[in-house]
């Protein structure tokens, strides 16, 4: 018996008080609140996970048209439904839980600050769990791969390369890069790698381990880091010299700089829509400014899912797709009494969901959209397309095979790379190159 | 550093004093990468010009001046960058051919070995560094160990790697380095003892076969016949686990016969290290635990069980997934040879940063697999989103537990009673399934119902938001389930 809101009259729930609606509640139907657990024991999973994905969308629909009432109470049963340490369905409702009462409570701005005023941030936290990324996901690896590739094909005969990196958290990426370029024919060419970031240490210890490496191999080598955040990176901080041959490598961070208070600016989630980009915003300077260092090449790993919705509705769907194929990819890799899973779950995906549900305007940055529009954005910053090559993606899918990850697939899709699982694109790659 | 191309050519005893000819180059760019000819060491140009540099001069550091400033230098090639800087004319510019000479440089110390013409270095950086080494103070110290160095390059280039880099052997002795320390492995006696027991079980996942002779008989003579693959992995483990007492004497001279030529002797160091590799799979710890003679199964069955997973490689995976005990050979522990396997012949860059610890969190104790199969989430929500388009689904409701008691919910449900099948592979384009589940069905629930609905918003929301409210209708589907009583407790209750 499983109820969860009664209106006698079946007219708006937007009741005039909230405590008079709950006394009809529990006037009019003791058995309302049912035992903690009984209804829901002899659920079966596969029950469970379909009643978890109906609560999440209807409370997200009250969240939505305001009724926070019966969205209360559609939080309430999925609380009970759902669970952090639970199979993968409850896992992401716990996680969509989370964000859907942060969004309510953000309708009070003061209770939300309050609320989330002691959070500290953990650098070294935040560094484990990207790493734990990195580990437990091909994703980032292909993208390093293909990244790498394009790069060596790109600077083949340069003797003086320069590499840009926007987000430099992970040295293995470089690591592998610094090898492929000893091991080329013509020899290592002069390398110098700046590396952006906002925090001094990893920065540290990324120019600790590359250094380490180059000096053992004997490359001429150079560390540059620029210790900001993306949004106010200044260009000329990067100190681009001329004669040297560019290359800018772009890990899931250009979705940032869509986040923007106009609220008509965004484009609906209609990714088939072949309407020019008009906004010119953050996204657009950054990439002319990046255009005008003339990069040989730039390669951008991005999401490739549509969580740029207008709406909390719209959103809510895309995701929810998105990021039960993710949970699922954890679940065949990874036990489920694991602290890393759980850390990975909670910290890096439960965070995204928090921010693609919960907020709006600029704090909302985790603002992902298809390979399509990215492309489109990018093609009329002024760069041209470079299709990735074979041998690339060749060695993105040994690697797929090589390290048991089944499941995933990558898929070409005009000269990009598209990582998936099972069928739902989960992230892309793509390079270009600076056209005049 | 950019790297020196200087020719080396064969020289005579005389020291001639005509030049080459020999443009150097003076490419601005500190690194020219086009490959010069270069002599056999140890043999340099005939024809160059030999020159005995006073010890003075040879540890000197800014030999190279510049003209226009008498700025000096310790490369030429840094003299060369900073000429650049004074913006000569186009003739300036370039060095004149007369100029250059090939030039080669002995020691000035005499019974010296480089003091020959013959033995001459062709490159100034090099005489220095050798005078500096060999007739020179050693000013440099290493802070680890008690070398010490004349030259300032040598010395950190030791303390990089004084202390990093150590090879231990079994027998306990250090080196840092790889050469010797290979070279003292051959012939390490400690070393010799170990392998014979190693072949026991390839803890270092070596690929030898380890499958026991053909005089095998009786039951484990699975473990022979069939060829290295799955089948190999339930006979074993069916036949230690039901049959202890019976297979344990025969398993056990076989045992010894074949695989574990010096059991007898070093039992158990070798359970105690069977048991350390083991440690991922739980139940074995309890067949291990049990005594000597079904450990020594273990053994011959762990020996086939590696053997077999390091030849079959991915499909073992697939194959050992579906093999009758599961609890013996999780997946997971059959997952992490072939990973290791693969990733070594990969030209895999990330190999030495992923590899590094075999991932743990595959293989922690606890890894059982989740005792039925899960469905993913996946495919629950292609489902869900499949039901809300076909406007099916109620017994879902009552399924759940929702006892609905009028009529109503039913006179609709069989209206939209359409054929469903689940279609897991369904391709689902985006959100839509979904939103139809969610507004499709706000007609089904009669508003004026008084009874509980589903979850009762389908009517409140019904109402001011058709886009919210019940997802599902009512409808067939007892197929959803596939479960018995979810189907009886609907047929009880259809009204058609």
């Amino acid at each position: 018996m499983v109820t969860m809101f009664q209106e006698d009259n079946g007219t708006s729930s937007v009741a005039s008080s909230p405590l008079q609606v709950f006394s009809t509640m529990s006037l009019t139907r003791p058995t309302l609140i049912p035992s903690p657990s009984s209804p829901f024991k002899d659920l079966k999973p596969e029950e469970r996970g379909l009643y978890l994905i109906h609560l999440l969308l209807t409370c997200a629909n009250h969240v939505a048209s305001g009724s926070l009432q019966n969205a209360n109470a559609a939080l309430e049963q999925l609380c009970l439904l759902s669970s952090p340490d639970g199979d993968t369905m409850q896992r992401v409702a716990a996680y969509f839980t989370e964000a859907l009462a942060n969004r309510i409570l953000k309708s009070w701005p003061g209770l939300y600050k309050a609320l989330n005023a002691t959070q500290t941030n953990n650098v070294s936290e935040e560094v484990h769990v990207r790493r734990l990324f990195f580990d437990m996901f091909p994703i980032l690896k292909v993208s390093y791969l293909l990244t790498n590739r394009a790069i060596l094909e790109s600077m083949e005969g340069e003797k003086m390369v320069h590499v840009i990196d926007l987000h430099a958290s992970e040295p293995a990426q470089w690591l592998a890069l610094i090898q492929a370029f000893n091991s080329r024919p013509e020899g290592p060419p002069h390398l110098r790698i700046t590396g952006v970031h906002h925090h001094k240490e990893v920065l540290d210890q990324m120019a600790h381990t590359l250094i380490e490496e180059a000096e053992k191999l004997d490359i001429p080598f150079q560390f540059n880091p620029v210790v900001s955040g993306l949004e106010c990176l200044n260009v000329e901080q990067l100190r681009v010299k001329t004669g040297e041959a560019l290359a800018v490598s772009s890990v899931l961070q250009l979705h940032n700089f869509l986040a923007t208070d106009n609220s008509g600016h965004s484009p609906s989630g209609d990714s088939a829509s072949s309407l020019p980009l008009s906004n010119s915003g953050k996204i657009d300077r950054f990439l002319n400014a990046i255009w005008g260092l003339s990069p040989k090449i730039m390669v951008v790993t991005e999401q490739d899912s549509d969580h740029n919705g207008s709406t909390v509705m719209e959103r809510l769907l895309e995701s929810l797709y998105t990021y039960a194929a993710l949970f699922d990819c954890l679940e065949t890799k990874v036990p489920r009494t694991s602290q890393d899973r759980m850390k990975v779950e909670k910290m890096l995906f439960g965070e995204e969901i928090k921010n693609i549900i919960a907020c709006e305007g600029c704090e909302r940055r985790e603002r992902h959209e298809k390979l399509e529009k990215w492309s489109q954005r990018i093609d009329l910053a002024g760069f041209g397309n470079v299709p990735l090559s074979y041998y690339g993606m060749l060695q993105g899918r040994r690697l797929l095979q090589g390290y048991g990850f089944d499941g995933y697939r990558i898929k070409e899709e005009s000269g990009c790379a598209v990582i998936c699982w099972q069928d739902r694109p989960l992230y892309s790659v793509s390079a270009w190159r600076c056209r005049k | 550093m950019p790297v020196e191309l200087d020719d080396y050519s064969t020289v005579s005893g005389d020291a001639s004093v005509s030049s080459t000819g020999n443009q150097n180059q003076n490419t601005p760019a500190p690194q020219s990468l086009s490959k010069k000819k270069r002599n056999l060491p140890g043999m340099p140009d005939p024809e160059a010009e030999v020159i005995a540099l006073s010890p003075k001069t040879l540890m000197a550091t800014n030999r190279f001046v510049c003209e226009i400033c008498s700025k000096g230098f310790q490369r030429d090639q840094n003299l060369q960058l900073h000429r650049r800087g004074h913006n000569l004319p186009w003739k300036l510019r370039q060095r004149s051919s007369k100029e250059v000479k090939k030039k080669v440089y002995v020691c000035p110390v005499s019974g010296c070995v480089h003091h020959e013409p013959s033995r001459a270095l062709g490159d100034l950086t090099g005489i220095k560094k050798h005078f500096c080494r060999k007739h020179g103070e050693k000013k440099y110290k290493c802070e680890k160990c008690s070398k010490s160095y004349a030259v300032q390059s040598d010395w950190k280039a030791h303390s990089k790697i004084c202390g990093t880099k150590e090879y231990r052997c079994d027998c306990g002795t250090l080196f840092s380095r790889r050469d010797s320390f290979i070279t003292h492995r051959a012939f390490c006696d400690v070393l010799a003892e170990e392998s014979a027991k190693k072949k026991l079980y390839p803890e270092t996942y070596t690929r030898k076969n380890h499958l026991p002779e053909p005089e095998l008989k009786s039951p484990p003579a699975a473990l022979v016949d069939s060829p290295p693959s799955v089948a190999l992995v339930p006979a074993p483990a069916v036949s230690v686990e039901t049959e202890p007492e019976h297979d344990e004497t025969e398993t056990a001279n076989i045992a010894s016969s074949s695989v574990l030529p010096i059991r007898d002797s070093s039992e158990s160091p070798e359970n105690i290290t069977l048991q350390v590799i083991m440690e991922e799979a739980p139940r074995r710890i309890g067949l291990n635990g049990s005594n000597d003679h079904n450990s020594n199964n273990n053994k011959s069955v762990y020996a086939g069980l590696f053997a077999s997973s390091s030849t079959a490689s991915p499909s073992l995976y697939a194959a050992s997934s579906s093999t009758p005990p599961p609890s013996l050979y999780p997946p997971s522990s059959s997952i992490e040879p072939i990973s290791l396997c693969l990733s070594t012949t990969t030209p895999s860059l990330f190999g030495a940063t992923i590899q590094d610890p075999p991932p743990p969190h595959f293989l922690t104790p606890m890894s059982l697999p989740p005792p039925q199969p899960a469905i993913s989430a996946t495919a629950l929500l292609q489902k869900a989103a499949q039901m809300g388009s076909t406007g099916s689904g109620g017994s879902l409701l009552r399924g759940l537990g929702i006892v609905s008691t009028t009529s109503s919910p039913m006179e609709l449900s069989s209206s939209h009673d359409t054929g469903f099948g689940l279609g897991l592979g369904l391709p689902c384009s985006s959100g839509t399934g979904l939103k139809e589940l969610m507004m499709g069905n706000s007609s089904v629930f009669d508003p004026k119902q008084t009874t509980l609905d589903f979850l009762g918003l389908g009517r409140a929301v019904g109402n001011n938001n058709p886009g919210g409210g019940a997802l599902w209708g009512g409808g067939g589907g007892m197929d959803v389930f596939g479960s018995g009583e979810l189907s009886d407790k609907d047929i009880s209750r259809r009204s058609s």
